[in-house]
């Protein structure tokens, strides 16, 4: 034993200093993490929330909803954004992390399906959209437009929106391979304006110019449930808020397990009336009672 | 003969997933690929002088451990390809001088393969079947938690290198690896593989079944058990018994805890006996801010014969993890402290300046 007592007393002092070291960390700078959906509007809004808070700092980065919930599983940020739920998978891995999350409703997008502004066409159902996006249908004609090609725009796979639109309207299945891949809302809508034949899906918040209205070169369509349901505008709340427009989804934050002040501060911000003023200034829909009332439990 | 129907039928079943896989591929999104280095060197230096690591002249050097590249490609949302070439230079081999004739030792970094598999996903819900030179299930678990396998390797992935007793533990093997979760409260793991390793082609018939339960109770709780077993001829086995615990309850700080027993009916002590192999490792980081500081530690305790008095040999080791430009390149210094229950054997304490590169 004698032999032994060098390192175990190395080991153990080691050990002592991980330990004690575990109470005393403290970050200073809040980081958000996750969804390209939100990151502008999460960007403004800390950046309003800086500007009404001196001393708070906030870093706001994108990458796609899985890598927000990834890096708030392995405690590399401190809020993720994401624009779909999470996965089971992702939820055993934080389980086993220690990370148990708690989730809030920031805003609430109408995904809005776009083509280019030449597409006559003013609407489609959702079975349609899936048809289109799993390329069953290949011109435009097929749904009562033009006779042309359609070209297919959407984002890559870690992305929520990518993820929402699979799981929503393609019932599951496999996305088209001629579907161009593009890294955010912005490029989707570049390649839109510059191809009679596109079309893609983009966040609310992403269709509109400085002066509010959608972007010159753009059509967004109504969509329908079925082909017996009228079809809605994502641009339209109301149809959005209470569920007529049926690509709607609500825009998430997670932390790790209760916030702590300054995390709930600015939650409770975006969440408060200053925040939702933003979110619908910024072309996203406020929340509702249901998801006031859920932040309101999680902040608590 | 009904053991090699059954061991066929798993291979058949596995390949018909995977070429449905494969199939369903050629109708999907363009895949994403993806290519990533690791490597990890050090600057050593011997802080004793007398231990049976640390009495050669060669006191200080820099060694080139690993050099990993690692290709992957997602072909569609359940099937995913991975390649990953790792060099080290412990090939030993000797070349020769093509004008003069001579031999000379040539070691230099060489590649070899680690990892070469096909992965299909949910064909069980929230499970991954994986086909061809794919990671084993013995340690991978320690390993993620243990998080600096550029440091040490784990208790059993490094027993070999510390005690000179082999236990039949490897990182990889050509086989076939079943994984999933049942809720989040259980995770489950199967292997039947060919029990050589990444590093030798298979010389039985026989083949290796490995299974570990990983149960959750509490957010931030696991416990471990895994088994493996394999036949060494037609009257002798191999079993590894091999228990874990984890605690990740307190934000940013992990603790861990390893301890298994390997029986090989093939060691045999001078008067025939047959003797276990055992081994317990604890070891916990604190992660002071992510990805850039860290401190680290570890104690290992090796039985390399049970029969045997005064053989252990205890392995602490204790380190900071410092990433002072970006997470791709940290340092981590680490003091390595070595004690040998022969009182024959003095100390090896040894100084590591490892470099860890990621990108």
């Amino acid at each position: 034993m004698k032999r032994f007592s060098a390192p175990i007393a190395l080991g153990l002092a080691a050990m002592a200093i991980v330990l004690m070291a575990a109470p005393a960390q403290k970050s200073k700078m809040i980081q958000i993490k996750g969804s390209d959906t939100m990151v502008n509007l999460v960007q403004i809004l800390a950046e309003e929330y800086m500007g009404k808070n001196p001393g708070t700092a906030l870093a706001v980065l994108g990458g796609g909803s899985g890598t927000g919930i990834t890096a708030i599983i392995n405690q590399t940020c401190d809020i993720a954004n994401h624009s779909r739920e999470w996965r089971q998978k992702e939820i055993d891995q934080a389980w086993e992390k220690g990370v148990q999350p708690r989730f809030f409703v920031i805003a609430v997008d109408g995904l809005s399906m776009i083509v280019h502004e030449s597409n006559p066409l003013e609407k489609l159902t959702m079975t349609e959209l899936g048809a289109i996006y799993r390329g069953e249908v290949k011109n435009w004609k097929a749904v009562g437009g033009p006779d042309k090609k359609v070209s297919l725009y959407g984002r890559q796979s870690n992305s929520g929106t990518y993820v929402f639109m699979q799981e929503h309207v393609l019932g599951n299945k496999n996305y088209s391979t001629d579907m161009k891949e593009m890294n955010g809302n912005a490029q989707i809508i570049e390649g839109i304006l510059q191809d009679e034949g596109a079309i893609g899906y983009v966040g609310v918040g992403y269709l509109f110019d400085k002066d509010g209205k959608v972007r010159k070169g753009l059509k967004v369509l109504n969509v329908a449930k079925d082909s017996k349901s009228p079809a809605f505008s994502p641009l339209d709340k109301a149809a959005v808020d209470n569920g007529n427009y049926p690509v709607a989804r609500p825009l998430y934050q997670a932390t790790n397990g209760k916030p702590n002040a300054a995390q709930a501060a600015f939650i409770a911000f975006e969440t408060g009336p200053e925040g939702q003023r933003i979110v619908e200034r910024e072309g996203f829909f406020t929340i509702g009672a249901k998801h006031k009332e859920m932040n309101d439990k999680n902040l608590r | 003969m009904a053991k090699n129907t059954a061991v066929g039928i798993i291979l058949i079943f596995s390949l018909v997933i995977l070429c449905n896989g494969i199939v369903s591929a050629q109708a999907t999104t363009p895949p994403p690929q993806t290519f990533g280095t690791t490597i990890y060197f050090d600057y050593t230096s011997y802080l004793s002088k007398n231990g049976p690591v640390t009495s050669t002249a060669k006191n200080n050097f820099f060694a080139f451990r690993r050099a990993y590249f690692t290709y992957e490609n997602k072909i569609n949302d359940n099937l995913k390809f991975r390649f990953r070439y790792d060099a080290d230079n412990t090939a030993n081999l000797t070349s020769v001088d093509i004008k003069t004739g001579s031999t000379k030792k040539d070691d230099k970094l060489r590649p070899f393969m680690k990892h070469l598999y096909l992965e299909y996903s949910n064909l069980l819900p929230n499970s991954a079947i994986r086909v061809g030179m794919t990671e084993t299930i013995q340690f991978k678990l320690a390993e993620d938690k243990w998080g600096y396998r550029s440091v040490a390797k784990t208790l059993m992935d490094g027993y070999k290198d510390v005690t000179g007793v082999e236990v039949n533990a490897p990182s990889a093997d050509l086989g076939a690896s079943l994984t999933g979760s049942l809720a989040k409260y259980i995770r489950y793991g199967f292997m039947i593989s060919s029990g050589n390793g990444y590093s030798h082609p298979e010389n039985d018939q026989y083949k290796k079944l490995a299974a570990q339960i990983q149960l959750i109770p509490l957010a931030g709780f696991s416990l471990v058990g895994y088994l493996d077993t394999e036949k060494q001829d037609k009257d002798n086995s191999a079993t590894t018994y091999k228990l874990d615990g984890y605690f990740e309850m307190v934000k940013n700080l992990i603790l861990g805890a390893e301890y298994f027993v390997y029986k090989n009916d093939k060691y045999l002590t001078p008067d025939q006996m047959r003797y276990d192999v055992s081994g317990f490792s604890l070891f916990g980081r604190y992660v002071f801010s992510p990805d850039v500081f860290a401190l680290f530690a570890r104690f290992d305790k090796n039985e390399p014969n049970n029969t045997v008095q005064n053989d252990e040999i205890s392995l602490a080791i204790a380190g900071l993890d410092w990433a002072p430009f970006h997470k791709s390149m940290k340092l981590q210094p680490n003091i390595w402290y070595v004690t040998y229950a022969n009182s024959a054997k003095k100390d090896d304490v040894i100084f590591n300046l490892t470099f860890f590169l990621s990108f």
